[in-house]
């Protein structure tokens, strides 16, 4: 299970949102570019499709693959009031020939996305992994060096944490507390509902980017 | 303060009471005491409160070099504090109502007090801080009469409210570009108007969906071509070209693999090719690739062909059924089954032979194939041979005597002649115009080839002749090949040489054309006839209804 909220920010304001994460997470930022290929299965696996989505790591020197199915998002009266989305997730590493095994027992490709940006992962009440990337789509079939954003002008920040049944209120919380400190710069929410940006953003991020006002140490 | 209260205490309970005055008027003042008490608790604990931030600001400002209480924290403190002392205002004003003070008589204790505290003057320090501000505002004006002293105290008073604006406007200016929030809470700061949230809206949207839905990431199936060179983490796990991309739609390889079964004959060539392209799975391999082993030519040894693709051996695991085959051979359509035989022809051998070369070689393939099994040895293949056979055979040296193939050896011209003559009967019912050709162009060679034969009679009665070889009854059948291959198979079991026998009576002339393509023919039809098909030859008989030859269909229906 993971609790994960999405924001967006305009990019004029990614580096600003960059240095924040670094004064908070106290890591050095990770980069981030992952070729995400989501696969249907096909009707001979059953009447109800199944998705899976396959990523590959290309920030590496040698490009490693993870399977990742994300599950079905609690619901109910309890869901409601917690602010963050709290769904189950089932990720593995995997060899090079996933794909071709995924293919081979009759899954097809739905859609394939590339996300570049960078990523912090810290602990902080729970283990945290914040990722700002764009999103990119490819013209041609695989065709990663010639990818597009999607929506050129905004990225997508996404605050994930893992989180196991009995303890998901308190990573819930800790994911609630750490947007606080977010707020200047972007809203967060649960995937599904907009946000809009922060009008405010803008003085924010200036802040943040200036120099002056610091004592020097 | 203390002597009102006093009294304060006593007069409520004074007044309220008539009877049992002690005991109520403990009461009450039990009452009244709490608050007072409670009062007088509160009014202490602030008392010292504010002492004790004042003394913690001197302690900072005495230790801390240049520094200075947190706002932050003075803020906190001051509205606690402020907080407090309102409270405690409030509550006694609750029982101010309660306490009158009015001395009933005049005594010894209040004759000094109740004037001051009945007169209205101003206590003298008052009255002294009154008169000098007086003066102080008054101060250049107070010789003028009173309203137009009153209308310079009103510009005053302007000229400080604007002031007061200027100030208020830059301060809430400030706020804003650095970001603050206005005192009065309002987000008075920088806006979107209706298009650009709109706009941003929409992108919000747009990247939501796609990166968690994958909404305006699909691209349609007939778009989804492979680039051209795949990024290198996908280069080694997809593998390349043919097979490869699933789509939806199974994979290239196996579209060309229909039920159909003699159309694989040519299909099976190129899926092969294919699949040699790629790592063959074995289960590509299976039913395609029986249609594949059952014509493939053997390989000759002395045959320009060898080299080809053509030459697929058969492995053990396309072993075919008769039943199955010939199930397959009835479902094929000419048209494949042309083109596949007319594309061996042309890996095999780019000769200028016609449209009817190419069938009749094809078909010449299976039944060299067939007989091919038989004709290992040009010695042993005459001795096969019925009593027809050796006029076959005659006439077939004259046919090797008048046309050489360049590299061709006598031998293999010999086999190949021996079976192409059949072959010859099958080709040319299936089509009739490319017969008709082929008979133009073998004409002539018959003239050259064959004196003393009425070749223009033997022309003509190939025709029905050629017919022969297929259902009769049907000049034209759809499925030259088809009936080859039947034939052959027939054949190929026993009685080659039967087959032959009839054939070669019929179809020697005609075959001259196209005896340079017909080795690998022979080779094929070894192939068929290996695959023992005692069935098929029986059909084959039926098929051949042809009156004028009883004799043959005697012999096929050993």
């Amino acid at each position: 299970m993971e609790c994960v909220v999405q924001g967006i920010i305009e990019t004029q304001h990614v580096e600003a949102l960059e240095v924040l994460l670094q004064g908070l997470s106290g890591v050095p930022k990770e980069r981030v570019r992952v070729h995400e290929l989501c696969l249907k299965s096909g009707p001979n696996l059953g009447v109800v499709p199944s998705e899976v989505r396959l990523l590959c790591d290309l920030a590496q020197p040698t490009p490693s693959w993870t399977i990742r199915h994300v599950g079905g998002a609690m619901r109910g009266a309890g869901a409601e009031q917690i602010s963050v989305l709290v769904r189950t997730i089932v990720e593995s590493k995997a060899s090079n020939n996933v794909l071709r095994y995924f293919y081979g027992i009759g899954y097809k490709l739905d859609h394939e996305v590339l996300k570049v940006g960078f990523a912090f992962r810290f602990q902080r009440g729970a283990q945290f992994t914040v990722t700002v990337t764009s999103a990119n789509k490819m013209p041609k079939l695989h065709a990663t060096d010639e990818a597009v954003a999607v929506t050129p002008g905004i990225q997508l920040v996404e605050i994930t944490a893992p989180a196991a049944a009995n303890n998901y209120n308190d990573v819930a919380s800790s994911v609630t507390a750490f947007c606080e400190y977010l707020a200047p710069l972007l809203h967060l929410s649960k995937p599904g509902n907009s946000t809009g940006i922060v009008l405010t953003a803008g003085a924010a991020a200036a802040s943040l980017m200036s120099s002056g006002g610091a004592k020097t140490l | 303060m203390d002597a009102a209260a006093a009294h304060a205490a006593g007069a409520p309970a004074g007044e309220q009471q008539a009877a049992a005055p002690r005991a109520e008027r403990l009461n009450q003042g039990v009452h009244h005491q709490l608050n007072l008490e409670g009062m007088r608790a509160r009014a202490v604990g602030l008392y010292k409160a504010i002492s004790r931030i004042i003394d913690d600001f001197n302690n900072i400002a005495r230790t801390t070099p240049g520094g200075s209480p947190k706002w932050q924290d003075v803020l906190g403190q001051f509205s606690m504090v402020s907080m407090e002392l309102f409270n405690i205002v409030e509550d006694i004003k609750k029982v101010n109502k309660g306490f009158v003070v009015y001395p009933r008589n005049v005594n010894a204790e209040n004759a000094l007090i109740l004037p001051v505290m009945l007169s209205s003057k101003l206590l003298p320090e008052m009255e002294i801080e009154e008169t000098t501000k007086r003066e102080q505002l008054l101060s250049g004006i107070t010789n003028l009469p009173v309203p137009s002293q009153m209308e310079k105290l009103k510009a005053r008073i302007d000229m400080i409210a604007s002031a007061c604006e200027t100030a208020e406007r830059v301060i809430a200016e400030c706020r804003k570009t650095y970001g603050l929030g206005t005192r009065q809470g309002a987000n008075l700061g920088p806006t979107l108007d209706k298009a650009q949230a709109a706009k941003i809206q929409e992108q919000e949207g747009l990247l939501r969906a796609a990166v968690n839905y994958g909404e305006g990431l699909r691209v349609p199936g007939d778009q989804r071509q492979p680039h051209s060179s795949l990024p290198s983490h996908l280069m080694e796990v997809l593998p390349s070209g043919d097979g490869a991309h699933n789509f939806g739609v199974y994979p290239k390889n196996t579209s060309t693999f229909t039920p159909n079964g003699v159309n694989t004959q040519g299909n099976a060539m190129q899926a092969s090719g294919g699949l040699g392209r790629s790592a063959p799975s074995p289960g590509t391999a299976g039913t395609p690739n029986f249609e594949n082993v059952s014509t493939p030519p053997m390989p000759y040894a002395n045959s320009p062909r060898s080299g080809t693709n053509m030459m697929n051996t058969p492995s053990p695991q396309q072993h075919l059924t008769p039943q199955q085959q010939r199930q397959k051979l009835m479902q094929a359509s000419q048209q494949q089954q042309l083109h596949a035989q007319q594309q061996q022809q042309q890996q095999l051998r780019p000769s200028a032979a016609s449209l009817l070369a190419q069938n009749t070689v094809s078909q010449l393939q299976d039944l060299q194939g067939q007989s091919q099994q038989k004709l290992q040895v040009p010695g042993q293949q005459q001795m096969q041979y019925s009593q027809a056979q050796a006029l076959s055979q005659f006439q077939n040296r004259q046919m090797q005597a008048a046309r050489m193939q360049p590299g061709m050896s006598q031998s293999q011209l010999n086999q190949g002649n021996q079976l192409r003559s059949h072959l010859g009967q099958f080709t040319g019912a299936a089509n009739s115009a490319m017969f008709t050709a082929a008979q133009a162009s073998s004409n002539s060679q018959m003239m050259a080839n064959i004196p003393g034969t009425m070749q223009s009679l033997q022309s003509q009665s190939i025709l029905p002749q050629m017919q022969f070889g297929l259902t009769g009854g049907h000049p034209q059948r759809s499925h030259p090949t088809q009936m080859m291959n039947d034939q052959m198979f027939g054949m190929g079991s026993t009685n080659t040489s039967s087959m032959m026998g009839m054939q070669q009576q019929q179809q020697q002339q005609q075959q001259q054309g196209v005896y340079g393509n017909m080795q690998g023919g022979g080779q094929n039809l070894q192939q068929q006839g290996m695959v023992g098909l005692q069935n098929q030859q029986n059909q084959l008989q039926n098929q051949m209804q042809n009156p004028n030859f009883p004799q043959q269909r005697q012999q096929n229906q050993q």
